[in-house]
Protein backbone atom coordinates (compact mmCIF):
# COMPACT_ATOMS: atom_id res chain seq x y z
CA UNK A 1 0.00 0.00 0.00
CA UNK A 2 2.58 2.22 0.82
CA UNK A 3 4.02 1.51 -2.73
CA UNK A 4 0.93 2.88 -4.01
CA UNK A 5 0.80 5.89 -2.46
CA UNK A 6 4.35 6.94 -3.45
CA UNK A 7 4.01 5.99 -6.94
CA UNK A 8 0.20 8.08 -6.69
CA UNK A 9 2.09 11.30 -5.46
CA UNK A 10 4.89 11.09 -7.67
CA UNK A 11 2.74 10.73 -10.69
CA UNK A 12 0.35 13.91 -9.35
CA UNK A 13 3.68 15.79 -8.51
CA UNK A 14 5.35 14.95 -12.42
CA UNK A 15 2.20 15.45 -13.51
CA UNK A 16 2.33 19.46 -12.60
CA UNK A 17 2.47 22.33 -15.08
CA UNK A 18 4.45 25.10 -13.75
CA UNK A 19 3.85 28.08 -15.52
CA UNK A 20 7.35 29.09 -16.97
CA UNK A 21 8.99 32.23 -15.27
CA UNK A 22 8.43 35.92 -16.11
CA UNK A 23 10.46 37.24 -18.34
CA UNK A 24 13.76 38.72 -17.54
CA UNK A 25 15.01 40.63 -20.16
CA UNK A 26 14.63 44.30 -18.61
CA UNK A 27 11.89 46.74 -20.07
CA UNK A 28 11.52 49.99 -20.50
CA UNK A 29 7.65 51.01 -20.71
CA UNK A 30 7.47 54.86 -22.66
CA UNK A 31 4.86 55.80 -19.49
CA UNK A 32 6.18 59.60 -18.71
CA UNK A 33 5.51 60.59 -15.75
CA UNK A 34 6.14 64.27 -16.38
CA UNK A 35 2.83 64.47 -18.09
CA UNK A 36 0.57 62.92 -15.33
CA UNK A 37 -0.02 63.57 -11.51
CA UNK A 38 1.10 61.67 -8.76
CA UNK A 39 -1.24 60.06 -6.65
CA UNK A 40 1.02 58.10 -3.90
CA UNK A 41 3.82 56.39 -3.75
CA UNK A 42 6.08 53.87 -1.76
CA UNK A 43 9.05 51.39 -1.55
CA UNK A 44 9.15 47.97 -2.67
CA UNK A 45 10.19 45.81 -0.68
CA UNK A 46 10.47 42.07 -0.78
CA UNK A 47 8.57 39.47 1.26
CA UNK A 48 10.24 36.14 1.79
CA UNK A 49 11.90 36.76 -1.74
CA UNK A 50 13.94 39.63 -3.26
CA UNK A 51 12.44 42.24 -4.57
CA UNK A 52 13.08 46.33 -4.55
CA UNK A 53 11.88 49.21 -6.33
CA UNK A 54 9.29 52.10 -6.31
CA UNK A 55 5.86 51.59 -7.53
CA UNK A 56 3.75 55.22 -8.10
CA UNK A 57 0.21 55.41 -8.98
CA UNK A 58 -0.41 58.57 -11.55
CA UNK A 59 -3.26 60.15 -13.40
CA UNK A 60 -3.26 61.53 -16.33
CA UNK A 61 -5.76 61.38 -19.27
CA UNK A 62 -8.72 59.98 -17.56
CA UNK A 63 -6.83 56.78 -16.40
CA UNK A 64 -4.69 56.24 -13.69
CA UNK A 65 -1.58 54.02 -14.03
CA UNK A 66 0.89 51.80 -11.59
CA UNK A 67 4.83 52.74 -12.36
CA UNK A 68 6.90 50.62 -11.19
CA UNK A 69 10.36 52.34 -11.27
CA UNK A 70 12.82 51.21 -11.09
CA UNK A 71 12.05 47.55 -10.49
CA UNK A 72 13.71 44.65 -9.88
CA UNK A 73 13.13 40.77 -8.31
CA UNK A 74 13.96 37.27 -7.85
CA UNK A 75 11.76 35.29 -10.85
CA UNK A 76 8.93 33.36 -10.21
CA UNK A 77 5.87 31.28 -11.81
CA UNK A 78 2.59 32.95 -12.87
CA UNK A 79 3.84 36.82 -10.77
CA UNK A 80 0.93 39.26 -11.14
CA UNK A 81 0.89 42.89 -10.02
CA UNK A 82 -2.00 43.12 -7.87
CA UNK A 83 -3.14 47.10 -6.18
CA UNK A 84 -4.77 45.66 -3.31
CA UNK A 85 -6.27 47.07 -0.32
CA UNK A 86 -4.29 45.04 2.49
CA UNK A 87 -1.34 43.42 2.00
CA UNK A 88 -3.04 40.40 2.45
CA UNK A 89 -4.41 40.60 -1.24
CA UNK A 90 -8.15 40.33 0.51
CA UNK A 91 -9.88 42.87 -1.91
CA UNK A 92 -7.89 44.00 -4.80
CA UNK A 93 -7.53 44.75 -8.70
CA UNK A 94 -5.38 42.62 -10.88
CA UNK A 95 -3.00 44.68 -13.05
CA UNK A 96 -1.65 41.22 -15.02
CA UNK A 97 1.41 39.33 -15.16
CA UNK A 98 4.37 41.08 -13.95
CA UNK A 99 6.07 42.34 -17.46
CA UNK A 100 9.99 41.65 -16.21
CA UNK A 101 11.49 41.21 -13.31
CA UNK A 102 13.51 44.28 -13.90
CA UNK A 103 13.26 47.38 -15.02
CA UNK A 104 10.51 50.43 -15.83
CA UNK A 105 7.06 48.95 -15.80
CA UNK A 106 3.76 50.65 -16.28
CA UNK A 107 -0.15 48.97 -15.89
CA UNK A 108 -3.16 50.75 -16.71
CA UNK A 109 -5.43 50.21 -14.04
CA UNK A 110 -8.67 49.31 -15.29
CA UNK A 111 -12.09 50.86 -15.35
CA UNK A 112 -10.23 53.97 -13.56
CA UNK A 113 -11.69 53.08 -9.74
CA UNK A 114 -10.90 55.57 -7.35
CA UNK A 115 -7.72 54.25 -5.52
CA UNK A 116 -9.10 55.89 -2.32
CA UNK A 117 -9.11 52.44 -0.26
CA UNK A 118 -6.35 50.80 -2.21
CA UNK A 119 -2.93 51.22 -0.22
CA UNK A 120 -0.64 48.30 -1.62
CA UNK A 121 0.91 47.39 -4.63
CA UNK A 122 1.28 44.07 -4.12
CA UNK A 123 3.71 41.39 -6.58
CA UNK A 124 2.09 37.95 -6.01
CA UNK A 125 2.14 34.53 -7.19
CA UNK A 126 -0.87 33.66 -8.01
CA UNK A 127 -0.58 30.01 -8.37
CA UNK A 128 0.83 29.21 -5.49
CA UNK A 129 -0.71 31.99 -3.69
CA UNK A 130 2.16 33.50 -2.24
CA UNK A 131 3.18 37.13 -1.72
CA UNK A 132 6.65 37.73 -3.58
CA UNK A 133 6.82 41.92 -2.40
CA UNK A 134 4.82 44.86 -1.67
CA UNK A 135 4.58 48.90 -1.55
CA UNK A 136 2.68 50.69 0.91
CA UNK A 137 1.65 53.42 -0.66
CA UNK A 138 1.43 56.94 1.17
CA UNK B 1 -21.38 15.38 -25.60
CA UNK B 2 -20.23 13.20 -22.47
CA UNK B 3 -22.85 13.89 -20.51
CA UNK B 4 -25.31 12.71 -23.28
CA UNK B 5 -23.17 9.59 -24.07
CA UNK B 6 -23.26 8.71 -19.97
CA UNK B 7 -26.90 9.46 -20.04
CA UNK B 8 -27.78 6.77 -23.00
CA UNK B 9 -25.66 4.54 -21.82
CA UNK B 10 -27.37 4.40 -18.14
CA UNK B 11 -30.55 4.11 -20.01
CA UNK B 12 -29.91 1.82 -22.18
CA UNK B 13 -29.14 -0.39 -19.39
CA UNK B 14 -31.63 0.05 -17.34
CA UNK B 15 -33.84 -0.58 -19.90
CA UNK B 16 -32.43 -3.82 -20.86
CA UNK B 17 -32.07 -5.13 -17.26
CA UNK B 18 -35.39 -4.22 -16.83
CA UNK B 19 -36.79 -6.39 -19.30
CA UNK B 20 -34.28 -9.55 -18.99
CA UNK B 21 -34.91 -12.29 -16.93
CA UNK B 22 -35.41 -11.73 -13.32
CA UNK B 23 -33.36 -14.41 -12.35
CA UNK B 24 -29.86 -13.69 -10.57
CA UNK B 25 -26.96 -14.18 -9.00
CA UNK B 26 -25.32 -11.71 -6.93
CA UNK B 27 -21.60 -10.70 -6.55
CA UNK B 28 -19.28 -8.79 -3.81
CA UNK B 29 -16.42 -7.13 -4.99
CA UNK B 30 -14.12 -4.67 -3.99
CA UNK B 31 -11.97 -2.47 -6.01
CA UNK B 32 -8.17 -0.27 -5.61
CA UNK B 33 -8.07 2.31 -8.18
CA UNK B 34 -5.74 5.02 -9.07
CA UNK B 35 -6.65 8.33 -11.55
CA UNK B 36 -4.55 10.73 -12.65
CA UNK B 37 -4.15 13.48 -14.97
CA UNK B 38 -3.69 17.68 -15.15
CA UNK B 39 -1.87 18.13 -12.14
CA UNK B 40 -4.16 16.12 -10.01
CA UNK B 41 -5.50 12.60 -9.31
CA UNK B 42 -7.00 10.41 -6.77
CA UNK B 43 -6.92 6.88 -5.14
CA UNK B 44 -10.17 5.08 -4.22
CA UNK B 45 -11.67 2.33 -2.90
CA UNK B 46 -15.17 0.48 -3.31
CA UNK B 47 -17.15 -1.96 -2.02
CA UNK B 48 -19.67 -3.05 -4.90
CA UNK B 49 -22.71 -5.52 -4.37
CA UNK B 50 -23.67 -6.60 -8.31
CA UNK B 51 -27.08 -8.49 -9.36
CA UNK B 52 -26.21 -10.40 -12.51
CA UNK B 53 -29.72 -10.07 -14.54
CA UNK B 54 -31.15 -11.61 -18.37
CA UNK B 55 -31.41 -14.77 -19.67
CA UNK B 56 -27.83 -15.20 -20.67
CA UNK B 57 -26.97 -12.91 -16.95
CA UNK B 58 -24.57 -10.83 -18.55
CA UNK B 59 -26.31 -7.51 -17.40
CA UNK B 60 -24.86 -6.20 -13.99
CA UNK B 61 -26.74 -3.56 -11.64
CA UNK B 62 -24.65 -3.43 -8.41
CA UNK B 63 -25.01 -0.84 -5.15
CA UNK B 64 -21.68 -0.11 -3.36
CA UNK B 65 -19.69 2.79 -1.38
CA UNK B 66 -16.76 4.52 -2.41
CA UNK B 67 -14.12 6.52 -0.94
CA UNK B 68 -11.99 8.97 -3.33
CA UNK B 69 -8.56 10.96 -1.83
CA UNK B 70 -8.54 13.45 -4.21
CA UNK B 71 -5.49 15.95 -4.47
CA UNK B 72 -4.79 18.72 -7.14
CA UNK B 73 -2.10 21.21 -7.76
CA UNK B 74 -2.91 24.92 -8.69
CA UNK B 75 -6.99 23.86 -9.60
CA UNK B 76 -9.56 26.45 -11.04
CA UNK B 77 -13.35 25.99 -9.95
CA UNK B 78 -15.80 27.61 -11.22
CA UNK B 79 -19.07 28.83 -9.99
CA UNK B 80 -21.01 25.55 -8.57
CA UNK B 81 -24.79 26.44 -8.85
CA UNK B 82 -26.86 25.76 -11.70
CA UNK B 83 -29.18 28.63 -11.56
CA UNK B 84 -25.90 30.68 -11.94
CA UNK B 85 -24.36 28.51 -14.48
CA UNK B 86 -27.56 27.75 -16.67
CA UNK B 87 -29.83 30.54 -15.24
CA UNK B 88 -32.46 27.19 -14.24
CA UNK B 89 -32.18 24.91 -11.96
CA UNK B 90 -34.83 21.99 -14.03
CA UNK B 91 -33.92 18.82 -15.87
CA UNK B 92 -33.28 21.28 -18.95
CA UNK B 93 -29.83 21.83 -17.63
CA UNK B 94 -28.35 19.33 -18.91
CA UNK B 95 -28.56 20.84 -22.16
CA UNK B 96 -27.70 24.11 -21.29
CA UNK B 97 -24.55 25.77 -22.20
CA UNK B 98 -22.75 27.60 -19.00
CA UNK B 99 -23.97 31.35 -18.99
CA UNK B 100 -20.35 32.84 -19.05
CA UNK B 101 -21.11 36.49 -17.62
CA UNK B 102 -21.64 34.89 -14.26
CA UNK B 103 -19.24 32.27 -13.98
CA UNK B 104 -16.41 33.20 -11.96
CA UNK B 105 -13.10 31.31 -10.72
CA UNK B 106 -11.70 30.02 -7.14
CA UNK B 107 -7.84 29.46 -7.57
CA UNK B 108 -6.92 27.19 -5.00
CA UNK B 109 -2.95 25.97 -4.61
CA UNK B 110 -3.16 22.79 -2.76
CA UNK B 111 -6.91 21.46 -2.64
CA UNK B 112 -7.75 18.25 -0.86
CA UNK B 113 -10.72 15.95 -0.93
CA UNK B 114 -11.92 12.91 1.04
CA UNK B 115 -15.31 11.60 -0.43
CA UNK B 116 -17.60 9.20 1.22
CA UNK B 117 -20.28 8.42 -0.93
CA UNK B 118 -22.44 5.59 -2.05
CA UNK B 119 -22.32 4.67 -5.49
CA UNK B 120 -24.58 2.31 -8.26
CA UNK B 121 -22.86 0.39 -11.11
CA UNK B 122 -24.04 -0.60 -14.59
CA UNK B 123 -22.46 -3.38 -16.36
CA UNK B 124 -22.55 -5.86 -19.16
CA UNK B 125 -20.14 -8.69 -20.02
CA UNK B 126 -18.74 -8.89 -23.31
CA UNK B 127 -16.92 -12.26 -23.01
CA UNK B 128 -16.15 -14.21 -20.10
CA UNK B 129 -12.95 -12.41 -19.66
CA UNK B 130 -14.03 -9.01 -20.53
CA UNK B 131 -16.36 -6.16 -18.80
CA UNK B 132 -17.28 -2.90 -19.65
CA UNK B 133 -19.14 -0.84 -16.60
CA UNK B 134 -19.86 2.78 -15.73
CA UNK B 135 -20.34 3.47 -11.96
CA UNK B 136 -21.35 6.73 -10.30
CA UNK B 137 -21.63 8.16 -6.81
CA UNK B 138 -25.00 9.59 -5.72
CA UNK B 139 -25.18 10.66 -2.44
CA UNK B 140 -22.49 11.01 0.84
CA UNK B 141 -20.21 13.53 2.66
CA UNK B 142 -16.88 15.13 1.87
CA UNK B 143 -14.36 16.06 4.09
CA UNK B 144 -11.17 18.38 4.07
CA UNK B 145 -8.84 21.20 5.50
CA UNK B 146 -9.35 24.59 5.08
CA UNK B 147 -7.84 25.96 2.19
CA UNK B 148 -6.50 29.35 1.00
CA UNK B 149 -7.54 30.36 -2.48
CA UNK B 150 -7.76 32.94 -4.60
CA UNK B 151 -11.40 34.33 -6.00
CA UNK B 152 -11.04 36.15 -9.41
CA UNK B 153 -13.80 37.61 -11.12
CA UNK B 154 -12.09 39.35 -14.37
CA UNK B 155 -9.59 42.08 -12.75
CA UNK B 156 -11.27 42.03 -9.54
CA UNK B 157 -9.84 39.73 -7.10
CA UNK B 158 -9.65 38.69 -2.88
CA UNK B 159 -7.83 36.31 -1.38
CA UNK B 160 -10.17 33.88 1.05
CA UNK B 161 -10.69 30.52 2.20
CA UNK B 162 -12.54 27.29 1.55
CA UNK B 163 -13.48 23.51 2.81
CA UNK B 164 -14.86 20.83 0.66
CA UNK B 165 -18.61 21.59 0.15
CA UNK B 166 -19.51 18.64 3.02
CA UNK B 167 -22.45 17.12 1.49
CA UNK B 168 -22.69 15.46 -1.42
CA UNK B 169 -25.90 14.56 -4.07
CA UNK B 170 -26.63 13.63 -7.41
CA UNK B 171 -28.80 15.09 -9.44
CA UNK B 172 -29.08 16.76 -12.67
CA UNK B 173 -26.06 18.65 -14.82
CA UNK B 174 -24.56 21.41 -12.47
CA UNK B 175 -27.60 21.00 -9.91
CA UNK B 176 -25.38 18.18 -7.85
CA UNK B 177 -23.57 18.79 -4.70
CA UNK B 178 -20.76 18.15 -3.29
CA UNK B 179 -18.03 15.76 -4.88
CA UNK B 180 -19.32 13.05 -7.05
CA UNK B 181 -16.88 10.63 -8.55
CA UNK B 182 -17.78 8.45 -11.80
CA UNK B 183 -16.30 5.77 -13.91
CA UNK B 184 -16.14 4.57 -17.87
CA UNK B 185 -14.19 1.41 -17.77
CA UNK B 186 -13.39 -1.96 -18.97
CA UNK B 187 -12.33 -4.92 -16.39
CA UNK B 188 -9.98 -8.14 -17.77
CA UNK B 189 -10.66 -11.20 -15.73
CA UNK B 190 -7.06 -12.57 -14.34
CA UNK B 191 -8.29 -15.35 -12.69
CA UNK B 192 -11.69 -16.18 -10.70
CA UNK B 193 -10.56 -13.80 -7.97
CA UNK B 194 -8.62 -11.10 -9.28
CA UNK B 195 -9.63 -8.45 -12.13
CA UNK B 196 -7.91 -5.43 -14.04
CA UNK B 197 -9.53 -2.41 -14.98
CA UNK B 198 -9.31 0.75 -16.92
CA UNK B 199 -10.95 3.83 -17.97
CA UNK B 200 -12.21 7.42 -17.45
CA UNK B 201 -13.17 8.71 -14.33
CA UNK B 202 -14.83 11.98 -14.37
CA UNK B 203 -14.71 13.86 -10.95
CA UNK B 204 -16.85 16.46 -9.79
CA UNK B 205 -15.37 18.02 -6.55
CA UNK B 206 -16.58 21.67 -5.12
CA UNK B 207 -15.21 23.60 -2.41
CA UNK B 208 -17.75 26.40 -0.32
CA UNK B 209 -15.64 29.76 0.27
CA UNK B 210 -15.85 31.13 3.99
CA UNK B 211 -17.99 34.21 2.50
CA UNK B 212 -20.35 34.60 -0.62
CA UNK B 213 -17.00 36.18 -2.28
CA UNK B 214 -19.52 36.22 -5.47
CA UNK B 215 -21.53 38.99 -5.39
CA UNK B 216 -23.51 38.99 -9.20
CA UNK B 217 -25.75 37.96 -10.58
CA UNK B 218 -26.05 37.00 -6.91
CA UNK B 219 -24.51 36.17 -4.04
CA UNK B 220 -22.63 32.67 -4.17
CA UNK B 221 -20.12 30.67 -2.36
CA UNK B 222 -19.90 27.21 -3.95
CA UNK B 223 -17.38 26.48 -6.61
CA UNK B 224 -16.76 23.02 -8.54
CA UNK B 225 -14.03 21.23 -10.37
CA UNK B 226 -14.92 18.78 -12.96
CA UNK B 227 -11.76 16.42 -14.07
CA UNK B 228 -11.13 14.36 -16.52
CA UNK B 229 -8.83 11.41 -15.06
CA UNK B 230 -7.12 8.42 -16.54
CA UNK B 231 -7.59 5.52 -14.27
CA UNK B 232 -6.13 2.34 -13.71
CA UNK B 233 -7.18 -0.50 -10.73
CA UNK B 234 -7.51 -4.17 -9.94
CA UNK B 235 -10.84 -5.66 -8.55
CA UNK B 236 -10.94 -8.79 -5.97
CA UNK B 237 -14.18 -10.79 -6.51
CA UNK B 238 -15.22 -12.02 -2.69
CA UNK B 239 -17.86 -14.17 -3.67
Amino acid sequence: MKQILILFFVIVITSCKEDEGTPSGPVDDTFNPATATLIKSGTLVGVGHTVSGTAAIYEGGGKKTVLLDPYSSQNGPDLKVYLSKDEKASSYISLGKLKSIEGKQSYEIPNNPDVTDYKFVLVWCEQFTVIFGKAELK
Amino acid sequence: MLRKLVFLFVLSLFISSSFAQQQSHASNSIELGLAFGGSQGTLTGAYIHNWRLGRKQKFEIGLGGRLTTYVGANQYYSTAPAKLTSGSTGPGVFFKENITANMDTFLIARPQVLAINAMINFGYLITPKFYVGFNIDVIGFSLGQEKSGNYINGSQGQNTTGKPTPFNLLLVSDNDLGTLNSEFYGRYKVNEKLSIKTGFQFLFTEYTTSTEVQQFPEPNDRFRNKSGLFTIGVSLTLK
